[in-house]
């Protein structure tokens, strides 16, 4: 087991360095000057500006700023600052931590309410209570974050909060602790949810026509111990598969719902990153992100070996 | 006073001339996309405790969905049971409430299946199954639970129980694991135990070891046991009784030995001739021509007169009664007395 781990974090390796360098190539390949676009509409004194070209590398080629880039980090933990000056790692490190905030939020809402319902459209299969759910799924996953954020945000937010005079879901900012990330969290894990609603159901539907559970029953138990014990361990499997990989993606789909909702986190950054053509801090956030998949596969991928005790690492 | 559902439940103790199980006129059946699929037509058998009952017949006879409407693990729907008893000790499982049945099943009568690898949870120990009767219908401590657990492990003949009690199934051989299934079976001692095709997915040197076991065991506890198979081989040894199955009704009843030396069915004689004999090595194998029945669209009259070489002009019209033959014996089948007789038409 521990070497399993060692050799897939030595995989790691590789993939992070090819993530890091596809995002700086396709940052470098953006159109349009990051130095002339700090100052904005004012001129610019060309002395400066060549200083700041030449403190950042940016009249070297692409190999060449690369290198300048990795062996930073590699050799001086550098990575890097953003063009006013701001070291990369200490712009992030508050930032990663409203982001982290917002996915667990958001993977706790899904892993809840996704689990819930499906579970209650597999128990009633067939049905009318199956088929709404699977319709409202339907529905979940067609409206596209950018709508149902902006939507909720109305709703939840402004008219609630003009009808009953509380303010339940703030609609900008992170500083209201738990509450500030409710809505945010509902509407980043909203397809999410649709997903894992029907990930669970399938599953258990599946676990529950196999032999064992009809040897559950013929054992005389009951109904609730045949499918709360027997039938969801059995059905657990893929849905945990599905929850560990979504954390990534939830980290990364955070961009959208970060910025409608106005919270600090690297998502946001990530926009004003590419806005900017600020080149450390995009591929520090992307790493991050590349990281947090890396690590989440292989949590998921050790958790087989506990829940399925016929796999088995070597 | 009210009675309590669990008040019905039947006592155990003597039963005077009462058989132990008694399956009534049962009918069971599927609806389907295609149709009502009547699976069982009016099955009748008793078992009386010590007594080995075999159910004979091919896929699709019906004689495994009977097995499972008197263990109530039927799923309904898409199955119903319009019609029949089940009587266990002279009470009707089928008018019980599900909480009262739920104290029968797999305590007063257990189950064995076919495939243990799938029919055994895998993601839990062997020893967690098998202390789970003790856990939940018993209220033991897991400790002691698992305590009789290597103790049934044992019994079944698992050599060194209790180092394996922690095992997982698919670390077992397949016999392993059939005797694994079996010691959970009967862990609390059931009154009646039904095997379905208990030996089909094992190695014939593992079969034969198996239905030892089971014998063994029965002969122990004096529990009745009810045998499914369609392997006449198995049943020769272990069997008192045999009930011939053919398209969801019975065909042939009769006390082991009778039914080998000669059959009164058309379709028992047919199984007969179609088992390997090293007399008649280098001949071809009888076969029954023709498939089984279409459970949707099932023949007029008797449901095997479109293979039967007896075959006259009424058995295509008139479905044939179970003719008593004499007291222990029955056949489904209007020309018995020529099939006895082994006069073939």
């Amino acid at each position: 087991m521990g070497r399993y781990i060692i050799r897939r974090l030595i995989q790691a390796g590789p993939v992070l360095l090819g993530a890091t360098f596809f995002i700086f190539a396709t940052v470098f390949a953006l159109p349009g000057d990051p130095v002339a676009a700090l100052a904005g509409d004012k001129r610019q004194d060309p002395n400066i500006v060549a200083i700041i070209r030449e403190q950042y590398h940016l009249d070297d080629p692409l190999l060449v700023q690369y290198w300048y880039y990795i062996s930073g980090i590699v050799f001086h933990g550098d990575f890097g600052k953003t063009f006013a000056g701001v070291p990369v790692t200490q712009l992030l490190a508050g930032k990663l931590q409203v982001t982290l905030n917002l996915a667990l939020v958001a993977l706790t809402m899904e892993a809840i309410i996704g689990v819930l319902l499906g579970l209650w459209a597999a128990l009633r299969r067939g049905r009318a209570t199956d088929t709404a759910i699977l319709a409202s799924t339907l529905l979940l996953i067609s409206i596209p974050t950018l709508v149902s954020g902006f939507v909720l945000q109305l709703w939840l937010g402004v008219w609630l909060k003009r009808v009953t005079g509380t303010e339940f879901f703030p609609i900008s900012g992170a500083t209201q602790g738990l509450k500030s990330y409710l809505l945010p969290g509902f509407v980043l894990a909203g397809v999410s949810i649709a997903y894992l609603t029907r990930l669970t159901r399938t599953s258990l539907v599946e676990t529950l026509r196999s032999d064992y559970i009809r040897t559950a029953t013929a054992k005389g138990l009951s109904r609730r111990r045949v499918i709360g014990r027997h039938g969801l361990r059995n059905a657990l499997i893929p849905m945990v598969t599905y929850l560990g990989a979504d954390l990534g993606s939830l980290m990364g789909g955070a961009v959208i719902t970060e910025t409608i909702f106005n919270l600090p986190g690297i998502g946001f950054q990530l926009y004003t990153g590419v806005y900017l053509r600020e080149q450390p801090v995009v591929v520090g956030i992307v790493t991050i992100l590349v990281l947090v998949y890396i690590v989440a596969n292989l949590v998921v991928d050790l958790m087989y070996a506990v829940l399925d005790p016929r796999i088995r690492y070597e | 006073m009210r009675k309590t559902s669990l008040d019905t439940l039947p006592a155990e103790g003597g039963l005077g001339d009462e058989p132990l199980l008694a399956v009534d006129n049962l009918h069971v059946e599927f609806a389907t996309r295609a149709g009502v699929v009547r699976a069982v037509n009016g099955v009748s058998y008793s078992l009386r405790p010590g007594e080995t009952l075999a159910v004979l017949g091919e896929s699709g006879s019906g004689k495994s969905v009977t097995a499972q409407a008197i263990m109530g693990i039927l799923d309904v729907p898409p199955a119903r049971i319009p019609k029949g008893e089940i009587r266990f000790r002279g009470t009707d499982l089928l008018k019980l409430s599900d909480e009262a049945r739920t104290q029968v099943r797999g305590q007063r009568i257990a189950m064995i299946f076919q495939d243990a690898l799938s029919a055994l949870n895998p993601v839990f120990t062997v020893g967690w199954q098998i202390s789970e009767m003790f856990r939940i219908h018993r209220g033991m401590s897991r400790r002691d639970a698992t305590a009789k657990a290597v103790e049934l492990m044992d019994r079944v003949r698992i050599p060194a129980a209790k180092q394996r009690v922690n095992d997982y199934p698919h670390q077992f051989s397949g016999g392993m694991r059939q005797r694994i299934m079996i010691a959970m079976s009967i862990a609390l001692d059931p009154e009646v135990l039904i095997a379905d095709e208990p030996t089909t997915a094992l190695d014939v040197t593992v079969q034969a070891q198996i239905m030892e076991l089971l014998a063994e065991l029965q002969r122990e506890s004096n529990m009745g046991m009810i045998l499914i198979t369609h392997d006449l081989g198995v049943v020769a040894d272990v069997a008192d009784k045999i009930s011939v199955m053919y398209g969801g009704r019975i065909v042939e009843n009769a006390p082991v030995h009778d039914i080998y030396q000669s059959p009164a069915h058309p379709y028992t004689k047919g199984l007969l001739e179609s088992i390997p004999r090293v007399d008649l090595k280098g001949q071809d194998l009888y076969a029954i021509k023709g498939l089984p029945p279409n459970l949707l669209d099932m023949p007029t009259g008797c449901a095997f007169h479109p293979r039967c070489p007896y075959r006259q002009d009424n058995c295509v019209t008139d479905s044939p009664p179970l003719y008593e033959i004499n007291a222990r014996r029955g056949s489904a089948c209007h020309y018995w007395r020529e099939v006895l007789d082994g006069d073939q038409g």
